[in-house]
């Protein structure tokens, strides 16, 4: 156990405690103005979202009033979502659990729920978590989390408490959220690399230092609606204006494809054979950058063989693309001053989505754009303080005793087990047949799993149910909290607690508190410590309050939590090229941080992992391509989770504002798909395949493939109240129903983007 | 001299964050606007050539922020535009915007 007040007075020691690019002199944190307290914060949800936009909170008489965007923080620029905007129907919302709960076993989906202190709360937690340790082993509790509300780097601490190794996303299948393009960058280039929007800034599109991209390939994400991972999706609009053109990649004409200087609608699931294709033409032309691949990547020639086999001929075929499009996207990208990718989650939601991640990415190497303005620059956590994002394995260390690491459940898949990974499919089998070793137990953080990522909710419900002890921490009662949890604990929204940002790499800042919390509402971070003290001996503890875990953590940036809320952000230095100045690797040499030390056309790793070394296209497992007998009884291809405004996956359908702007589970096809199946628009909808099947309200538009229908997710209608005995109507939306809990091969991805379903009118 | 209303409309992407900003302003519940967010298409032009567009317009409940301005703050549509495409001031100050492509100017 290090002594972190002496670790932060070392790295005070090495010259003036922190550099940073922003200057935070006459940058209040509060101040008072016209009868307010004005508390300058970054709202670093819940709810929602995976963003830190700044904001001002305007307290009265201990009410939050008012909430606005703040015009000085560098990320967002004073601009604010409506989400945030209308924060307010969340946090006053008179459904917000306020206080501990618990439940008897017997009654679970029954809404009997009893007030509790949270005394008793922790009792309970720690007699039962404790029975299920002594039985089956901490192994067989699995801590999961969902995605958004500041949890990533936190929620793992909650599970090295219990002493499990299974801690991750609750029910993703393949962890297909970003999981899959993080491990895939890391072989291919070390770590991941993100778009430059002018972000590292925080003088932004006025540093001279910087230049818009000339084209941002926006690949199956629709960024200004989805702002997913730490990225704000009107940065890039802020780059039109200065000229970037797009590349849009997508299955429907966003409002980004309607404005793009190429639009390639492409069916779903076949991303990767349109990546290897315009690879094949870039090297056909002798478009790529000659001196970066010689100089700076693995394989190239071997890549150059490959993909000449894959030209777009093959890839127009598959995508039901125009060749002619697909060369044309080549040429600009090959002739590109500069260019980045853009890409969503649909990357992983194919069951081979790691590669596609890895065939996309490709495209920037081959076209050497890398570590220049307006190209793909390397994220690493703001001054190394790694909780805010991917914690490493080291974060916590001294706050509990070690783990061990090979009992994760993971043994499928060695690529999982490499990263030491959990399977969330193999702890689902394991939730229902006790193999290979029994999960009996659940700890669930911000997790919705039968409304939003599970696959297979009607597998994940009668599983959870039969755990012998549940508890849930949220902000209100959800289909899941009223399925399943024995104890329920109430969790603090970003204004009535303090922390510091997360899931981006370019600043770090503060949460300031603003107000009380509601009713006995704690910050997650705060049950995870105080639910952990019950399991491990006082020789643990590090701090005695959240301040004092933050100053644990920020130790080593040289900061305390107050001297970074005095300043609410800190920007790091920033530099360009720097795989040529030695700043990648940690030997301090040239290169990338991988074992070639050179970016991986060839991945030396990937045959241990079953795969080829190179990228290849796989068909979608359903599709009409490769399963014509399915798709004769279900012949439309179905893509779901298409991120509406308003909503952050299964959040906000209380907060009338939001719902307003989308009030109903939406499935949206054609104009003539719909005529095919006798569907008019705001028809109740069967949506229905081999898996399940679901009802949502027709919506025709214009903006879809006709072979294809588009379903929301995560829908669930809290209107109802908890004792109709549905679950909040979760199971009639559902659109998971038609989607397999089943990764792609390598454990990682799965098929929530690509299945085949048939549609029809429900008589009403 | 009189404000009017520019809206840079070739940038807006019809993220709803005018009418919801300016409902959370004025106290208004979420069928009451005070700027109304309108769609145009999608309509397909020609094979490669779509026009799909949003355009926000003001309604009578408007004021332009009167109560903000006054306290040197802001419109508050215009604050929190995520596209940066909504500009509110006089005809003079607006006149370099008014020379764009696609621009609308209410008031």
């Amino acid at each position: 156990m290090d002594d972190f007040e002496k670790v932060l007075d070392e790295a005070r020691d090495e010259g003036p405690a922190v550099k940073t690019q922003d200057d935070p002199n006459g940058r209040p944190w509060t101040w008072e103005e016209d009868g307010f307290t004005v508390i300058r914060s970054n709202a670093r949800s819940g709810p929602g979202c995976h963003e830190n936009c700044g904001v001002l909170m305007y307290v009265k008489d201990g009410v939050l009033e008012k909430i606005e965007g703040d015009p000085d923080n560098p990320f967002n620029q004073g601009r604010l979502c409506p989400r945030c905007l209308a924060f307010k129907e969340m946090l006053y919302h008179e459904d917000r659990l306020k206080y501990p709960l618990k439940r008897k076993k017997e009654d679970r989906g029954k809404n009997t729920f009893e007030r509790i202190s949270w005394d008793e709360a922790y009792d309970i937690i720690e007699r039962e978590m404790k029975a299920v340790i002594d039985k089956y082993g901490a192994r067989s509790i699995w801590v999961t989390q969902g995605t958004g509300r500041d949890i990533n780097g936190y929620g793992p601490l909650m599970a090295q408490y219990f002493g499990t190794p299974n801690y991750g996303t609750g029910f993703l299948s393949g962890q297909a959220c970003y999981a899959p393009r993080m491990f895939s960058t890391s072989f291919k280039s070390g770590g991941l690399f993100v778009c430059d929007y002018s972000q590292f800034f925080p003088d932004r599109y006025d540093d001279p230092r910087w230049e818009a991209p000339e084209y941002a390939l926006i690949w199956g994400n629709n960024p200004v609606v989805a702002n997913s991972d730490g990225m704000l999706g009107h940065w890039i609009v802020e780059c039109m204006k200065r000229g970037t053109k797009l590349m849009v990649m997508d299955p429907m004409l966003t409002w980004m494809a309607g404005k793009a200087d190429v639009f390639i609608q492409l069916r779903p699931g076949t991303d990767a054979a349109l990546a290897i294709a315009m690879a094949h033409q870039i090297i056909e032309d002798g478009l790529q950058d000659q001196e970066f691949v010689e100089k700076w990547c693995y394989g190239f020639e071997e890549f150059k063989e490959h993909v000449k086999q894959f030209p777009p001929s093959w890839a127009a075929e598959i995508c039901g693309v125009d060749e002619d499009l697909i060369i044309e996207a080549a040429r600009k990208l090959g002739k590109a001053k500069s260019a980045c990718l853009q890409w969503g989650v649909a990357m992983d939601h194919t069951s081979e989505g790691f590669v596609t991640g890895m065939a996309c990415y490709d495209l920037m190497a081959l076209t050497g754009n890398f570590e220049k303005p307006g190209t793909m620059l390397a994220a690493r956590p703001a001054f190394g303080v790694s909780v805010t994002w991917l914690p490493s394995v080291d974060v916590w260390n001294g706050c509990t005793p070690p783990v061990d690491e090979t009992e994760t459940m993971n043994g499928d898949y060695p690529a999982l087990k490499a990263i030491a990974a959990i399977s969330p499919d193999m702890l689902l089998t394991a939730m229902e047949t006790g193999e290979p070793y029994p999960i009996k137990a659940m700890f669930m953080m911000q997790n919705n799993a039968i409304a939003c990522m599970g696959a297979a909710p009607q597998r994940i419900l009668p599983a959870l149910q039969s755990m012998e002890f549940n508890v849930c921490v949220d902000l209100f009662m959800t289909p899941t909290v009223l399925a399943c949890a024995d104890v329920v604990l109430p969790a603090a929204c970003f204004a009535e607690r303090i922390g510091i940002t997360g899931h981006q790499p370019y600043a770090l800042g503060s949460i300031a508190q603003a107000i009380e919390p509601l009713g006995e509402c704690k910050s997650d971070q705060r049950i995870i410590y105080e639910v952990g003290e019950r399991f491990v001996d006082e020789s643990y503890k590090q701090w005695d309050d959240e301040q004092g875990m933050y100053d644990f953590l920020l130790r080593r940036a040289g900061m305390t939590y107050d001297e970074l809320r005095d300043r609410t952000w800190a920007y790091p230095e920033f530099e360009y090229n720097k795989h040529e100045k030695g700043l990648l690797r940690a030997d301090g040499e040239p290169g990338f941080a991988t074992a070639t030390g050179l970016y991986n056309f060839v991945c030396i790793e990937m045959p241990y992992f079953g795969l080829s070394p190179l990228p290849v296209y796989e068909e979608p497992l359903e599709s009409p391509v490769s399963r014509p007998d399915l798709a004769e009884k279900y012949p439309l291809v179905l893509t779901s989770g298409m991120r509406p405004w308003g909503f952050f996956h299964s959040e906000h359908r209380q907060s009338a504002s939001m719902r307003a702007l989308h009030p109903m589970p939406t499935v949206r096809m054609h104009p003539e798909t719909a005529e095919r199946f006798g569907i008019a628009e705001g028809d109740k909808v069967r949506i229905e395949n081999n898996f399940g099947s679901c009802v949502q309200t027709a919506h025709l538009t214009t903006r879809l493939r006709k072979d294809t229908v588009s379903a929301d997710h995560a829908w669930w209608f809290p209107e109802r109240g908890a004792d109709d005995g549905t679950l909040f109507g979760v199971m009639e939306v559902n659109i998971n129903q038609l989607v397999p809990m089943r990764p792609g091969k390598v454990g990682l991805g799965a098929s929530y983007k690509s299945q085949l379903c048939s549609v029809s009118k429900v008589e009403e | 001299m009189k404000q009017k209303i520019l809206i840079d409309y070739g940038y807006c992407s019809g993220c709803h964050t005018c009418e919801v900003a300016c409902q959370q302003e004025h106290g208004l519940a979420p069928d009451q606007f005070g700027i109304k967010l309108t769609q145009i298409g999608p309509d397909q032009i020609a094979p490669r050539r779509w026009q799909y567009e949003f355009v926000p317009i003001p309604t009578d409940r408007c004021d332009l922020c009167a109560h903000r301005q006054a306290e040197g703050k802001r419109p508050s549509c215009e604050l929190h535009c995520q596209a940066g495409c909504i500009r509110i001031g006089t005809l003079d100050e607006l006149a370099d915007d008014l020379r764009k492509d696609k621009v609308a100017l209410f008031g």
